[in-house]
């Protein structure tokens, strides 16, 4: 009993149904007594102020015609055959016999009381429980005046009951609606767990099945149904990631383990052992470039660097990058050009956005062309500052350039690289709060790096 | 003989740095263990002490580079380590390290940084004019003169015959120009350094009897008078 009490009680659905339950219980109860207390009481004093009306009518009655008449008046009241029901009058002589009136004579009765008080009677040969006022007149005969109060008893009782039902009904109506108000909810959120359940055991398609009703419970499955579609999404994405990875990494290696092998099982072992071993060393070289390239963009991915923003002049990044690679341009035999405008400085890592520079300067001097040129432009326009690249090159065919930020794509797998330059751009852009365009520059390409500028 | 004490637990990579600089004349102590470490590093005079950082027991090595730091010893330190994200390179540095590598690296390249940083603990500083066999360069002036003919050299290309100057007869790597003269953390896909050198090369080494600028092939660049053959060798 107590565990299903405690199961009932762990369910925020039945707390609730239950708290608001007894509240209804109690505020029932405050009504019902206050109702309680305004007809029964109510009635009971205008009862008393009746008979206290009545007796100093009948005493000033008495003063002025005497206590015979005052008998007589008495019997003629109680045969008027109005209150009948309800009425006392009664005269007891000085000596204790009855002059007049409905009651038994008890010398309980016949004792004057201040104050109208509840006795019980017989009245009209009947018990009675009544109201009575009891006053001795000044010849020594007493006079009781009095309302029997049988029929309020019963109007008593009656509303007692009606409240004693009300409040059980309330309680029982508290309790069933509690249960069930849980068992709608419990329903409700049911499916929700059911679909974590099912995406905890790794079926990440799962969904929650969304109701007709467009209530609260409709909106939160649509938000969880929201929040799974993008871990889906990135899910897919790591996968994707983890995949290109493993293939990027272990081509190489198993190249290198091919030609070390067939080293050292060739019959020229001697001659063929020097060359396995120089390629060998130049592989896992290219291959440590690039775990140290996917490193840094999952450390710039990371959002850590962050931290360490300071005030960064995009200028001086540029000409820092342009006297890196005019010596390349030049014997290339391409013209390095460039136009920087006094721009803003922007909040970022200094080290991250000369790579990201460096980069887009090394892809352009790589696909353009002898004799081609490779513009460098900074320019302030509204809250951002852009640097741009512009070659005249071969460009990026327009269905490529949605790919060629991913890890490892290249477009051209004559010219050497990783594949790794624009994603990495692309990351340091994103973590600056910024983006990486491409566009056609009809011929050739041009690469803006738009970035929110600081002091704006 | 100078004395270097290697901490590294992994054994292959302690005794492959540990012969490499046996061969360059080093007398060489290997330590695997952090705590021992610690009091060979502290008690005994070294001339460099190369240190791993994940030592066994959780121990970081750079919490024997701050010991050592604490107590006033300024023996050069070079980090090696699998640990190359930015911060962690930036709190070797902050902890005292003279340079920080990340691994896996070519001994070539260590041994140049070695050769920098032990050096660089005897400063030669006030020094305005250096004279390499025929060429003169004064480090105020900026000018540079060959065979009593002047030479006219862009800023850049200045700062990398300084620096190639201030290491005369050491092996200087790619990366230690990159950092030194362009300030660049990272290596920029194309050989950059090399076509810089050419022009500098160009302009210093054109019409000369002797050339100063050698390629060490492999490594980087030197910058000498006279070349012996053990120092062309990797």
């Amino acid at each position: 009993m107590t565990g299903v009490l405690a199961r009932w009680w762990s369910s925020i659905a039945f707390r609730q149904a239950l708290i608001f339950g007894a509240l209804v219980v109690f505020t029932m109860t405050v009504l019902l007594a206050v109702f309680y207390v305004q007809t029964v009481g109510v009635w009971q004093r205008r009862v008393d102020s009746q008979i206290e009306t009545t007796t100093q009518r009948l005493v000033d009655y008495d003063r002025r015609s005497g206590s015979p008449a005052l008998g007589a008046h008495i019997n003629a009241l109680l045969g008027d055959g109005i209150d009948s029901d309800t009425e006392v009058y009664t005269l007891v002589a000085a000596d204790g016999h009855l002059v007049a009136g409905n009651l038994a004579v008890t010398p309980d009765i016949t004792t004057p009381t201040r104050s109208i008080s509840e006795h019980s009677v017989l009245r009209a040969g009947r018990a009675s429980q009544s109201r009575l006022s009891v006053t001795a007149l000044s010849d020594g005969s007493t006079l009781i005046v009095g309302r029997d109060m049988q029929d309020l008893h019963e109007l008593e009782k009656l509303i007692r009951g009606a409240i004693a039902s009300g409040a059980l009904v309330t309680l029982v109506m508290a309790v069933a609606g509690a249960l069930v108000f849980r068992r709608q909810l419990e329903r409700r959120i049911g499916t929700i767990r059911e679909t974590a359940a099912q995406i905890e055991r790794g079926d990440l398609a799962q969904r929650v099945p969304i109701s007709a009703q467009q209530d609260e419970f409709a909106r939160l499955s649509r938000d969880i149904n929201a929040m799974l579609d993008r871990i889906h999404g990135l899910m897919e994405g790591v996968r994707h990631v983890s995949n290109t990875i493993a293939h990027n990494i272990r081509t190489p290696l198993s190249r290198v383990l091919a030609r070390l092998y067939t080293a050292q099982n060739a019959s020229n072992r001697a001659e063929a052992l020097p060359e396995a071993v120089g390629f060998a060393i130049a592989e896992i070289q290219d291959l440590n470039i690039v775990f140290d390239k996917l490193l840094r963009i999952a450390e710039v991915e990371s959002g850590a660097r962050r931290q360490t923003f300071s005030a960064v002049s995009l200028n001086e990044i540029a000409i820092n990058a342009l006297e890196l690679y005019d010596a390349v341009a030049e014997a290339k035999g391409l013209t390095l050009t460039h136009t920087l405008d006094a721009g803003p400085s922007v909040s970022g890592d200094g080290d991250l956005l000369a790579n990201a520079v460096a980069n887009l300067i090394d892809n352009a001097i790589k696909y353009t062309p002898n004799g081609g040129t490779v513009h460098v432009g900074t320019r302030r326009e509204g809250p951002s500052v852009t640097l741009t690249v512009r070659d005249n090159g071969r460009g990026i065919p327009e269905e490529e350039r949605a790919r060629v930020g991913t890890r490892f794509y290249r477009l051209d797998r004559a010219v050497p690289g990783w594949g790794l330059g624009l994603a990495s751009v692309m990351a340091i852009a994103r973590l600056h709060g910024g983006s990486l365009q491409l566009a056609d520059a009809g011929p050739g390409l041009i690469a803006r790096l738009v970035l929110p500028a600081t002091g704006a | 003989m100078r004395r270097c004490l290697i901490i590294e637990d992994d054994i292959e990579n302690a005794q492959y740095v540990a012969n490499g600089l046996r061969e360059l004349g080093w007398s060489v102590a290997v330590c695997r263990d952090g705590v021992d470490a610690i009091g060979r590093a502290v008690e005994e005079a070294w001339d460099l002490i190369i240190l791993d950082r994940m030592l066994p027991n959780d121990l970081d090595g750079l919490s024997i580079l701050r010991t050592l730091r604490s107590l006033g010893r300024k023996t050069p330190v070079v980090v090696l380590s699998a640990l190359a994200a930015t911060d962690e390179r930036v709190r070797g540095l902050k902890a005292g390290c003279d340079d920080y590598l990340t691994k896996p690296f070519a001994f070539s390249e260590l041994a140049a940084r070695i050769e920098a940083v032990v050096r660089r603990s005897q400063p030669d500083e006030g020094v305005r004019e250096m004279r390499v066999a025929d060429m003169r360069v004064d480090l105020i002036a900026r000018s540079v003169e060959r065979a009593g003919r002047s030479i006219a050299l862009q800023p850049r290309e200045f700062r990398l015959l300084a620096y190639l100057l201030a290491h005369q007869g050491r092996v200087v790597t790619r990366t230690m120009l990159l950092e030194s003269v362009w300030d660049y953390r990272f290596d920029p896909q194309t050989n950059v350094i090399d076509v810089h050198i050419s022009r500098l090369r160009s302009k210093i080494d054109k019409d000369a009897t002797v050339p100063l600028i050698h390629t060490v092939r492999g490594v980087g660049y030197m910058l000498s008078p006279a070349l012996t053959t053990r120092e062309l060798t990797e």
